[in-house]
């Protein structure tokens, strides 16, 4: 091939600058921002894991660089709002934040051609670049073998070939970047065919530059794009004069069509056509037929029938897993908070300072940290899972029924990332191509029992339901909380279904995914990044428990409770008036107290009473607060002995007549009330984000609250009227 | 011979011949290498489609794999 002179630039790295990486989806980037920056971007075999701007520094030779980790792209046709960020980022059309200086084009090694589709792409835009070639590993194991030096050659850029999993792997691109540098690519080195190139040059002369703000090197690219699609729909520009653009792009398209070009593929061939023919010199590949593990893996898991049963047996594994496996370190933390809970107590005098600390902070965190096990149990299991590579067969499997209730292939993963928490889940919805598929996998994604709503569950199936055996190691409880995870997919499922008919039914998007080879996944990665989810839910979780408990005691313990008059004549004169009944009545006539009461007709149809009610006010900063505050009530109220929460709620007693406060029915419903409700702040905070408009988080909020009361209530009923006798 | 991807068998040898669906479809079918006279293995059939198309396997349903035209080629020894 043509053998050109590096455009080298050294200098360029001793001052400050901007390194971006870009590449396809599921190429190493991520992995090796992580290697670069020490900072801990979420890492998995599934493309599109990446979807935002994410920044870090580095240093190198002493000075101090900034590292942009990018969302993952086929091309720069900006299809989907990950890509869009990219290729954004990538021409500077984000105004006030750092454009790129350089770039570090990661390419997968054992996939070269598809990806230097991309690249040829990027190179067009003349950025200064090192091309890293990653999976070098699975390329050796393939027997494909890249000639770094020809592609440099071909190329005009530097080449290191590494594979990104390595400790090495910051090192070698470190010095790879001060010892070779990078070097600017030539634009158009593809070499287009003349009528294309002409179409090309007339369209960025009599309409990009003059009617778009986009930057010299970013119009090459967008012509093509443009001729390629014929249209100007779906563009983030606003153009002027779309009727003149529209009838240019036309009249361009029938002139390559006179020269014999297609227009839609005249690009994308071309491309092709010169990294095939370039590849040729610069790689050879022994050919292999023997099956891999990735053909037999797919022969069960993408199977008609096998595919979709797998998928329901993984969820079932996942759910028993956080059920049980979870429960000695449930136990050991519990045991943890009540000797701590004791030892503050006595180590302080008796008084104000005690009770917010013992009743307040410390009952109201051991009551959420107790769920930390089952929370890194559900992220070890998803990224595992994610790891492997099998999520994108999840998504290929289950399109057809997502498919017909108004979701889409690509809502599996969103939905499963759901489980942990929603707001994870509805940045990764991103990555669906259709706008409506993507709304509506975001209206229902609150449904999906997530990682807050476990504590609230947990307590409430641990006082309420009885532990029986059902069918081999299956207990009523298990079945119950199973049930309460179907539950949420069913209302998601069925919520969709019905928007479906709702929203206007635009062009559907067919499913087509790329399926990664599967992988072990990297064992340490998948636990570091766990913990650190459990980390975060402490630390988030705590603030906000912290904040809540104190601010919660407060108004539960004042304002004090002077015993005279009326209350102590009610109290029979011979008996003492006891500690217990004392802060009973301390309790009911408190700020939250007198507050509760007041909102409790509103709530009393399904069987809430002001305490819960409580506990559902607060449940709005972030649901797992309930189970904090339920507890911070219940350490005001003093008992004869020291009791759990789950006890209390248990021994709760109807001051009039005497029965037992909260039934199986009370729990029932409150837990159909929580699988249901929007009471997440961050959520719908997140929704208004993705969705640029107050409106869908409103309408997300309206609907699940008004579902939730009376799905709640139907509940209460029929428990009452059924279970109970 | 032209026919459409949904009717070849696991293992065949095919070359695309023609993208015959949306513009945005096509598009998105050329950037991850489904572009007209690629070739490619069938390997898997079962109503949806897995092509694997040089190192990358992708996985089609079966309305996009309908529009997707490609001629049968023999296998070199
Ligand atoms: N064998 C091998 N695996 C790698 C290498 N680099 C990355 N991986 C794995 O490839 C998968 C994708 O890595 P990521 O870093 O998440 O890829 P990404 O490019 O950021 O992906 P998106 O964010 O989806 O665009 C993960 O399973 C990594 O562990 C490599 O050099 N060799
Ligand atoms: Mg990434």
């Amino acid at each position: 091939m043509n053998n050109q002179t590096l455009n080298i630039q050294k200098d360029l790295l001793r001052q400050p600058s901007t390194i971006a990486l870009v590449g396809n989806p599921n190429t190493g980037k991520s992995t090796i921002f992580n290697a670069l920056t020490g900072l801990r971007q979420k890492i998995a075999n599934y493309p599109g894991i990446t979807v935002e701007r994410k920044m870090g520094t580095t240093i190198i030779n002493g000075v101090l660089h900034k590292v942009i980790d990018l969302p993952g792209a086929y091309s720069l046709n900006h299809k989907k709002a990950d890509e869009r960020i990219t290729y954004e980022t990538l021409i500077g059309s984000f105004d006030h934040e750092e454009k790129p200086d350089m770039l570090l084009m990661v390419v997968d090694a054992s996939n070269l051609e598809r990806n230097l589709f991309l690249a040829s792409q990027v190179m067009d835009l003349q950025i200064p670049m090192l091309m890293v070639l990653t999976m070098s590993d699975i390329a050796d194991e393939r027997g494909i073998q890249i000639q770094s030096q020809q592609l440099s050659d071909t190329w005009g850029v530097p080449v290191i070939s590494i594979n990104a999993r390595t400790k090495q792997c910051d090192t070698q691109i470190k010095q790879a970047l001060i010892e070779q540098g990078v070097a600017t690519p030539k634009p158009f080195q593809w070499k287009p065919s003349t009528p294309l190139r002409q179409a090309v040059e007339r369209l960025d002369k009599e309409w990009l530059s003059k009617h778009t703000q986009l930057p010299e090197r970013a119009r090459p690219i967008e012509a093509l794009r443009l001729l390629a699609e014929g249209s100007l729909e779906d563009s983030f520009y606003q153009y002027s004069e779309e009727g003149k653009a529209k009838k240019l792009i036309e009249e361009l398209q029938n002139f390559l069509e006179d020269q014999g070009e297609n227009p839609t593929a005249a690009e994308v061939v071309q491309r092709y056509r010169f990294i095939g023919d370039s590849s040729e010199s610069s790689v050879t590949k022994e050919v292999r037929e023997q099956q891999t593990w990735t053909d037999r893996l797919d022969n069960v898991l993408t199977h008609r029938v096998a595919g979709p049963v797998t998928f329901i047996l993984v969820l079932l594994i996942m759910f028993q897993s956080i059920f049980s496996w979870a429960t000695p370190f449930m136990d050991m933390i519990d045991m943890l908070f009540i000797e701590l809970g004791a030892f503050v107590g006595n180590q302080l005098p008796a008084g104000l300072l005690n009770s917010l600390l013992v009743d307040g902070v410390i009952a109201g965190l051991g009551g959420v940290v107790i769920f930390l096990p089952q929370i890194i149990f559900l992220f070890l299991f998803i990224y595992f899972l994610e790891g492997t590579g099998y999520m994108a067969r999840a998504a290929f499997v289950m399109d057809g029924f997502m498919t017909k209730v108004g979701l889409h292939g690509r809502s599996v993963v969103p939905l499963m990332s759901g489980f942990a928490c929603a707001i994870p889940g509805i940045m990764a919805t991103r990555t669906i191509e259709n706008w409506r598929d993507r709304l509506i996998t975001i209206m229902v994604l609150p449904f999906m029992a997530c990682s807050a709503r476990l504590p609230v569950y947990a307590v409430m199936i641990a006082a309420f339901v009885p532990d029986n055996r059902v069918i081999g190691f299956l207990t009523l409880q298990g079945v119950v909380f199973f049930g309460l995870y179907l539950f949420g997919i069913l209302m998601a499922v069925g919520s969709a279904a019905v928007m479906k008919r709702i929203f206007p039914t635009g062009k559907p998007t067919p499913f087509l995914m790329e399926l990664p080879p599967y992988k072990w996944p990297n064992v340490s990665s998948v636990v570091i990044q766990s913990l650190e989810r459990g980390k975060i839910f402490v630390t988030e979780a705590g603030k906000i428990i912290v904040a809540i408990s104190i601010v919660l005691w407060f108004l539960a313990s004042f304002p004090t409770y002077d015993p005279t008059g009326s209350d102590l004549a009610a109290v029979d004169a011979n008996e003492q008036m006891s500690e217990q009944m004392l802060s009973t009545l301390q309790l009911n006539q408190s700020y939250a107290g007198t507050f509760g009461q007041w909102i409790e007709p509103a709530i009393e149809p399904l069987g809430f009473d002001w305490k819960i009610g409580i506990g559902l006010l607060t449940s709005f900063a972030a649901r797992e607060v309930m189970v904090g505050t339920l507890n911070t009530i219940y350490s005001i109220e003093e008992t004869e002995e020291q009791l759990g929460l789950i006890e209390r709620l248990r021994s709760e007693k109807d001051p009039e007549t005497g029965l037992p406060k909260y039934t199986l029915a009370t729990a029932l419903s409150l837990m159909i009330f929580f699988a249901i409700a929007m009471q997440c702040m961050s959520t719908l905070a997140i929704v208004k984000r993705e969705t640029n408009s107050w409106k869908w988080p409103l309408v997300m909020f309206g609907y699940m609250t008004v579902l939730a009361y009376f799905s709640a209530w139907i509940t209460y009923e029929w428990a009452n009227a059924f279970l109970l006798g | 011979m032209i026919i459409p991807l949904t009717t070849t068998k696991i293992g065949e040898q095919v070359r695309v011949s023609c993208l015959n669906c949306t513009s945005e479809d096509t598009c998105r079918l050329q950037e991850l290498g489904c572009v007209e006279g690629a070739t490619g293995t069938v390997v898997s059939n079962q109503k949806n489609i897995i092509l694997q198309v040089g190192e990358c396997r992708l996985a089609i349903t079966h309305p996009l794999a309908m529009n997707i035209l490609v001629e049968p080629v023999s296998k070199k020894k």
